[in-house]
């Protein structure tokens, strides 16, 4: 198969400033590529600059310095407008705390991101019950997220990802308020939208666990790449479900 | 995104909080329903006095002496001694004012009247025979009195419906001797019951020959002032010269500056009442106004509340793709359908009111009310109310656009 690069970035930095005007560095160099149709996931202790990383990557903040190519695009070409809706349009997004509307049922959470969208209208319903039927909640698509459980909620937020058809989908830490059995039902959905569907998958995670589902991981240390290697026998969640 | 998704998402957010959301746009209920019922009642209290002046004829003119009030009221000439017998003697004169029909000179007698044991403060007026032709009333049972009456000061009364029944009670009291001011007037005749009127209560009244009135109850020669009929509407502007004219000849004044009288005529007065009712209407609504100003700031802190609460709603919708205007619009719209409804509530609220207060008018105090729907104020108050909502909206749901996402997300 052909690689075609959807990420690339060029000697990223990010720096915060305190209200003193310290700098605290989260990113120093970060320079990594990442194909099309890739299992990617991030790992690092806590401080590492991997939620950074994660949000640049994710179009929610900008670097101080460096660059970064979306499919091939310096985003520092686009304005805010252009950025909302490559964000809209190309990327998806899994919270560790599923950041559903509360009061609104499944249905709605998931039609939301096409509200934003250009897709037209007539197609929304039809969207929405794909997604919806694609993590397998057909039966619980007028329920409120109160009424479900914590695996339930996050394959909600999987099909708000799903629903625009994005090429890449970010999770963050999307097990790390789940059993291990909804963990492993999340892993298996990511690794069926990567290997049916052809999506792009980036994995934020602290768990190797989790992080042995993907088909490369990258190791950050102190806004470093440490490692950055492929995983030679990627986990399967049949592996370890008991039934 | 459209109009109809923001409309669907900014009612959603409302809803959510339903007695908040009441509890904060009762301001503007209150405000929007105030102005609603100034403006109602305002109307509805300018063309009842509108209707009542146009009632005594609009070709009646009223000379006062003195210069030219100011205010509404024209006490001054209860003491102003201008107006005599000798200006009565020349506005009745046919070749010094030929459009006049007939000049007709007022007193007023302060004080009350007695018969046996019974006292009562009516309103006493000195009038000629002219008066009962004049004002439309005529006495029933009994007569007014003539003009031969008049001449001899004669001590004969007409009094009203209220008068009687304080006096005499069920009686009839024609005939009767009244006191008023240490004098015996005898009962001639009896108004009948006329219901109220803003300037002038007959059932309230009592009607005695001015001549004696000045001579024995005032001591004074002057008049309260002197009523004139022009020969018709049309002719009022030249009754008013002729007037004008007169009045100088016979008090010796050559510059118009320095008259020391003043004719009024019906257009002055419905002026009058119609600068006064606009005053008013003007400070209540000021006093209306600061209530709205008062809601939009409520609408103002519970829409920054709002935002604070849905931080991570506002990450998450920026996150799929809203953008700032789109953060925007949905908080502002929020405000707007916030305070419009207050404003929809208001005006029916207003309305109703200003319905319900006139028909205790009507039941209670017999006057003749005319309720009207103010359109042009119901149309003004929603206006008003949706602009304070973008006014007082805008600022919490900027902060909001402005939100960082990460932060968002990220806040507990």
């Amino acid at each position: 198969m052909e690689k075609v690069k959807i990420i690339e970035t060029r000697n990223l930095q990010k720096t915060y400033f305190s209200s003193e005007g310290l700098p605290t560095p989260a990113l120093r160099d970060i320079s990594i590529t990442i194909s099309k149709g890739e299992f990617v996931s991030i790992m690092g202790p806590s401080g590492s600059g991997k939620s950074t990383l994660l949000h640049i990557l994710g179009l929610l903040d900008e670097p101080t310095k460096g660059d970064y190519f979306l499919d091939g695009k310096n985003i520092k070409d686009y304005d805010k407008e252009a950025i909302a809706s490559l964000r809209n349009e190309k990327i998806g997004f899994i919270f560790q705390f599923f950041n559903l509307l509360a009061r609104t049922s499944v249905f709605d959470n998931v039609i939301l991101p096409l509200l934003y969208s250009k897709v037209p209208e007539k197609d929304w319903k039809h969207r929405a019950l794909e997604a919806i039927e694609a993590v397998n909640l057909g039966h619980r698509k007028d329920y409120l997220p109160s009424q479900l459980s914590g695996g339930e909620k996050q394959r909600v937020a999987i099909a708000r990802a799903l629903v625009t058809d994005p090429s890449i989908i970010f999770a963050d830490e999307p097990t790390g308020n789940l059993d291990s059995r909804n963990g492993h039902n999340i892993l298996e959905i990511l690794q069926n939208l990567n290997e049916k569907q052809g999506r792009t998958i980036i994995l934020i995670t602290h768990e190797s666990h989790a992080a042995a589902h993907a088909q490369r991981k990258i190791i950050l240390k102190d806004g470093l790449v440490e490692i950055d290697e492929k995983i030679l026998n990627q986990l399967r969640p049949t592996d370890v479900i008991i039934k | 995104m459209k109009w109809k998704h923001y409309l669907k998402t900014a009612a959603g957010g409302l809803l959510v909080h339903k007695s908040r959301s009441v509890l904060t746009i009762l301001g503007i209920v209150i405000g929007i329903a105030a102005i609603i019922m100034i403006s109602s009642l305002g109307e509805g209290a300018n063309q009842l006095i509108l209707r009542e002046i146009q009632a005594m004829g609009s070709r009646t003119l009223v000379v006062t002496p003195g210069k030219e009030p100011r205010g509404p009221s024209n006490i001054n000439s209860l003491f102003l001694d201008a107006l005599k017998e000798r200006e009565l003697k020349a506005l009745q004169d046919q070749s010094k004012v030929p459009s006049v029909v007939d000049a007709t000179p007022m007193i007023i007698v302060p004080g009350s009247v007695s018969y046996g044991g019974e006292t009562y403060d009516p309103t006493t007026m000195g009038s000629s025979e002219n008066f009962a032709e004049l004002m439309d009333v005529y006495p029933n049972p009994g007569r007014f009195f003539n003009a031969e009456e008049v001449r001899q000061n004669e001590s004969v009364a007409i009094i009203g419906s209220e008068v009687k029944n304080k006096l005499f009670g069920p009686s009839e009291g024609l005939g009767a001797k009244i006191k008023i001011r240490g004098r015996y007037f005898r009962v001639i005749g009896i108004f009948p019951q006329t219901g109220s009127s803003i300037f002038f209560n007959m059932d309230d009244l009592i009607v005695i020959p001015y001549t004696t009135g000045q001579r024995y109850l005032l001591g004074t020669d002057h008049f309260f002032e002197i009523i004139v009929r022009a020969q018709s509407e049309a002719l009022v502007p030249r009754a008013v010269a002729e007037i004008e004219a007169t009045l100088r000849e016979t008090q010796g004044i050559t510059d118009p500056e320095k008259d020391y009288f003043h004719i009024h005529t019906q257009i002055d007065l419905a002026d009058r009442v119609g600068l006064v009712g606009t005053i008013l209407t003007l400070l209540l609504s000021s006093i209306a106004a600061i209530s709205l100003l008062v809601g939009g700031i409520g609408i103002m802190n519970i829409m920054l509340v709002s935002v604070t609460e849905r931080t991570r709603e506002i990450g998450l919708r920026k996150a799929i793709g809203a953008t700032e205007k789109n953060i925007m619009t949905q908080f502002v719209l929020e405000a707007i359908l916030l305070t419009g409804l207050g404003g929809i509530i208001g005006t029916t609220l207003g309305i109703t009111a200003s319905f319900i207060i006139g028909q205790l008018i009507r039941r209670f105090g017999g006057l003749e009310w005319v309720f009207s729907i103010p359109i042009a104020s119901a149309l003004v108050g929603i206006t008003l109310s949706c602009l304070i909502g973008l006014i007082f909206g805008i600022f919490p749901a900027r902060s909001a656009a402005k939100k960082n996402p990460i932060e968002a997300l990220r806040y507990e």
